[in-house]
């Protein structure tokens, strides 16, 4: 094999190192023995380089590689979905290390790097990943970059810092081609996170789910108002909206059940009042509906409006989401209620709860209106003991009967669900609606952020003249609740993200964590913001600010004007690095022989500038004063040891002149 | 029919390649390299790069991922940058021949280059390529760095092995830059010697027993000084030791012990069977210390010996017949034959 084949020991350095930067991210969601199917792969290739094991048999390669497979087939249950399509990518990129003898093979290993870095943000996408990403293609480019020395056995950094220069260099034209590629609609339909937990609210609703979510402390969106932002006991963010009643869950009503005039929301009578505007990006749910604060408009073109009056996208939302849309809380909803919703909204299973019912009609029977029926069940809760607890006793079949009358502990679901048996028991339209409550405002940027512990769960109950209005039973017993948020209201119970001690939600009091944790999001949204949610509008919406107006010719110009700009840096630290060796003396009295040269009189390797002089003078008599100029001056400055910037500046001065005067 | 114009179409080509070639890079001692010198183009593993790169892209649109496309979009400037890098690594690369070693037809002739790098900037994995003997060095510590090559010289007279390709993959791999010099650089080759009858020279021109005192023969005749020339086995390094100026040991003998190597006496064999044998005696001659003298068409060398001596015969015949400019040697034209 010869020498410019072989993968310097370098080389091979940095190939491991960038394997295993490259896997490490990905052991959370791998079965853990692609990892160790990596850490063997290794172990052998550093055996064989230090000479005492030699590469595997063919043989044994070729069970290896069926191995992956079947363990993969055995790990996912299918080879179908991107887990097990990326897990498959991983073990051939773990097990070609053990046939990495010749330089094809560290190309083919190295751009399979590449790939697995693509992977990665496929599952993530977040600004610290982006940043371990650049890390890992800076490794791969070294990598790359080791290769192609020769014979360089011991571990350098030379090629990191080359691979470091050549990502520098290439920013600034990756930033323009970002922003011009037209972001076109996939081509077509590609294997989705199988695997990927559904997370957020659930488009079912059992006692204790909605408990179960507040225990986490991920964010679930981000938003972000054009002008004040409302109170934190006015944001209810509506997700879902619970219509139908089994005995314990609550369900939607499907898109399909719904008959076609119902699909739209109805407009709004009578004054809508003022609007809020706002932005809002979520972190990927798996789910297709969006949250918003009651009667949404949308501005995105991604989003359309369901008939109970809530926002959704057309496809799951897989990645960050970005949506603005512009609410108006004030608008009477629906004030105009048909017929099928109104059975919808009053349907209860046949049987069951039957002291609840009683109890509702009774209730009814005894209050004036059907809004003071309601206050009058609020003070029921408020006055006769019910608590406010993340860990509520366990209910029997009658969820209702028992929870109002037995337990009395529960959480916000506890208290929606029983509010809305009680008020369709008594004749009054009711539902369920679930989402967020609140969130904490981000004082750096000014954004809310929500998190899965604001999911909340309350009531809406259709009143004559008024329409849907929103009823949160849980004022009722914890008002902190949504006052302050869930950590307040808990504050007793001391159950508040009582599974994750360390996380930073725990530390807000601590002013300085606090504040890096603030920037820290606020740096967080910014990237969502600007780049992760960069779509065909928004870029549609750059270039006409760029361009003013947008026409093939300008679009064209803007992309060569941008080219080159963006290339400019990196030719100038090309010329940098072309500095010449030579004293300045010698460079210009370079040009002076070489406009000898141009005259046919070529100085010899090695002729002292006295020599040449002498031989000079003799062809080109004419020029003799100055060649013996331009000769005094050189010796004079290259012999004395220290140039002075005035005789340099006369050299200079003297052989541009020269052979001017020739006729 | 058909494939006779084929070919003939396919060396017009070939000459018609050589001669811009030639204009374009012509041959020269001395060779600084320039854009006007240096070729650049993708190699295969960079089309193949290309390709992965053509996937992540298709991938980065169908999973409408951001991220994927500024991955995809850096690596894909990374290359674009990566044609610069790679031109520098060959850009201001001074190339000057040294010397060819004269070595005897169907031996290796050392050819010896030298590579100087007039910039701070680090030169890797330069490939040079000359007939089909390579050599790759790294130009990333001294100013310059010595590049020999061992190349098989075929039939006496000049050597030239044609045009040198110089091509490197530095940095990335994904781009070849290369050049063909023509360095101007000729090896003299000698007659392949054969052992063939003793040449009989005529002796007659001396008369018998006279002493004369030739150089580089068998018995100490006394001191001189020493010449530019004089053989070194022959510097008497006693005196040198002792500080005097260099001498000379003389030694005399007999001028009919003189031989002398001559054309005529191999009347009837081909001209390069002549000269080889007339090779193979100067060198038998050499080795015994004795004094030869040899004649050809036109030339003549008086009977002497020593190295000086020798080389002078040995070029008369490598060059027996071979036009006296040193440039080009007769036949085809260099590029046409490393095609070839």
């Amino acid at each position: 094999m010869k020498i410019e084949q072989q993968i310097p020991r370098n080389a091979l350095f940095w190939i491991l190192l960038a394997q295993f930067f490259l896997l490490l991210p990905h052991i959370a969601r791998l079965p853990g023995w692609v990892f160790v199917v990596y850490l063997i792969a290794a172990f052998w290739r550093i055996m064989v380089y230090r000479g005492q094991w030699s590469f595997p048999p063919r043989w044994l390669k070729l069970i290896l590689i069926l191995a992956g497979f079947f363990g993969i087939q055995a790990s996912f249950g299918s080879m179908l979905g991107l887990e097990p399509t990326v897990a498959l990518l991983l073990v051939a990129f773990a097990l070609k290390l053990i046939e990495l003898c010749e330089r094809k093979d560290a190309y083919l290993v190295i751009f399979l790097g590449f790939f697995v870095c693509l992977t990665e943000f496929l599952f993530s996408q977040e600004l610290l990943i982006a940043a371990y990403n650049l890390v890992c293609v800076i490794v791969l480019l070294t990598a790359l970059i080791a290769l192609h020395q020769p014979g360089e056995q011991k571990l350098q950094f030379a090629p990191l810092r080359r691979a470091s220069l050549f990502v520098i260099q290439a920013f600034p034209l990756m930033v323009v081609l970002f922003v011009i590629f037209p972001r076109l609609p996939p081509l077509w339909s590609v294997p989705l996170k199988s695997n990927a937990a559904k997370t957020g609210v659930t488009d079912f609703m059992s006692p204790g789910d909605i408990a179960q979510l507040s225990r986490s402390d991920e964010v679930a969106f981000r938003a972000e108002f054009v002008g004040d932002i409302p109170r934190q006991s006015e944001l209810y963010w509506r997700g879902l909206v619970f219509s139908r009643f089994a005995g314990k869950t609550w369900k939607p009503v499907g898109w399909q059940d719904t008959p076609a005039l119902e699909r739209r929301p109805q407009a709004p009578a009578g004054e809508m009042g003022e609007g809020l505007e706002y932005t809002v990006i979520m972190e990927p749910t798996q789910q297709r509906w969006l949250y918003s604060l009651r009667y949404a408009w949308e501005h995105s073109r991604n989003v359309t409006k369901t008939g109970d009056f809530r926002l959704v996208s057309p496809i799951t939302v897989q990645d960050q989401y970005r949506y603005s849309a512009t609410s108006y809380p004030g608008a009477a909803l629906e004030t105009d209620l048909s017929d099928w919703r109104r059975e919808l909204e009053l349907e209860l299973p046949v049987v069951g709860n039957q002291r609840a019912r009683t109890f509702a009609v009774e209730r009814r029977n005894q209050a004036t209106s059907d809004l003071a029926y309601a206050n009058d069940i609020l003070d029921f809760f408020n006055e006769q003991g019910f608590s406010y607890t993340l860990t509520p006793a366990l209910l029997g079949d009658n969820t209702v009967d028992d929870f109002l009358f037995n337990t009395r502990e529960g959480f916000c679901e506890h208290y929606a669900s029983s509010f809305v048996f009680l008020m369709r028991s008594a004749g009054v339209p009711a539902r369920v609606v679930a989402g967020y409550l609140g969130g904490e405002l981000n004082p750096v940027n000014r954004t809310v952020i929500v998190r899965q512990f604001d999911a909340h769960a309350w009531a809406e109950i259709w009143l004559e003249g008024r329409g849907w209005t929103r009823v949160d039973p849980t004022s009722a017993v914890s008002p902190d609740r949504i006052e302050w948020g869930l950590e307040r209201a808990l504050a007793g119970e001391g159950s508040f993200l009582a599974d994750s001690p360390l996380s930073p939600i725990h530390f807000r009091n601590i002013d300085w964590l606090n504040k890096i944790r603030l920037r820290y999001d606020a740096i967080t949204y910014a990237w969502q913001l600007a780049v992760l949610s960069y779509d065909s509008d928004e870029q549609f919406h750059v270039l006409e600010e760029f361009l003013g107006e947008i026409t093939p010719q300008r679009v064209m110009l803007f992309i060569l004007a941008a080219g080159i700009l963006s290339l400019l840096p990196m030719i100038g630290v090309l010329l940098w690095q072309s500095r010449s060796h030579l004293p300045k003396e010698v460079r210009i009295y370079n040009k002076y022989c070489h406009k000898l040269a141009q005259l046919g009189t070529h100085r010899f390797p090695q002729e002292s500038p006295g020599d040449f002089a002498e031989r000079a003078i003799l062809v080109h008599p004419q020029l003799e004063s100055e060649i013996r100029q331009v000769t005094k001056l050189f010796e004079t400055i290259a012999y004395s040891g220290q140039p002075g910037r005035v005789s340099l500046a006369e050299l200079r001065h003297s052989v541009r002149r020269f052979g001017v005067l020739r006729t | 029919m058909f494939s006779a114009t084929l070919k003939r179409v396919r060396e017009r080509q070939k000459a018609r390649f050589s001669a811009w070639m030639n204009r374009r890079i012509p041959a020269a001692r001395e060779v600084t390299l320039d854009q006007k010198r240096i070729f650049i183009f993708p190699s295969r593993t960079g089309l193949f790069f290309l390709l992965v790169l053509l996937l992540m892209l298709v991938a980065s649109i169908n999973y409408q991922n951001n991220m994927g496309f500024a991955l995809t979009f850096l690596l894909g400037t990374v290359f674009v940058i990566g044609v610069l890098h790679t031109y520098a690594n060959l850009s201001g690369l001074t190339l000057r021949a040294v010397r060819a070693a004269p070595v005897f037809a169907g031996q290796l002739s050392e050819f010896e280059l030298l590579v100087s790098r007039p910039h701070r900037r680090q030169h890797y994995s330069l490939n040079f390529r000359w007939c089909d003997e390579t050599a790759t060095i790294n130009l990333d510590h001294g100013k310059e760095a010595e590049v020999k090559l061992y190349l098989l010289a075929p039939q006496r007279g000049w050597y030239n092995p044609g045009r040198l390709s110089l091509q490197s993959y530095y940095p990335l791999g994904l781009i070849r830059t290369w050049t063909w010099i023509d360095l101007d650089i000729h090896a003299l080759v000698y007659p392949r010697p054969v052992q063939g009858p003793v040449p009989a020279g005529d002796p007659s021109d001396f008369p018998d027993g006279d002493t004369i005192p030739v150089i580089g023969s068998d018995d100490f005749y006394g001191l001189k000084d020493y010449q530019q020339g004089d053989s070194l086995k022959h510097v008497y390094w006693k005196s040198v030791a002792k500080g005097q100026p260099l001498q000379s040991k003389q030694y005399n003998a007999y001028a009919d012990r003189s031989v002398w190597l001559d054309w005529d006496s191999y009347q009837g064999l081909p001209i390069e069977t002549r000269l080889s044998h007339l090779c193979y005696w100067v060198l038998h001659f050499d080795a015994e210390g004795e004094e030869y003298g040899m004649r050809l068409p036109g030339f003549s060398a008086d009977p002497g010996s020593g190295e000086e001596h020798r080389d002078l015969l040995l070029r008369q015949l490598a060059l027996f017949g071979v036009e006296p400019e040193s440039g080009t040697v007769s036949g085809d034209s260099p590029v046409e034959r490393e095609a070839a």
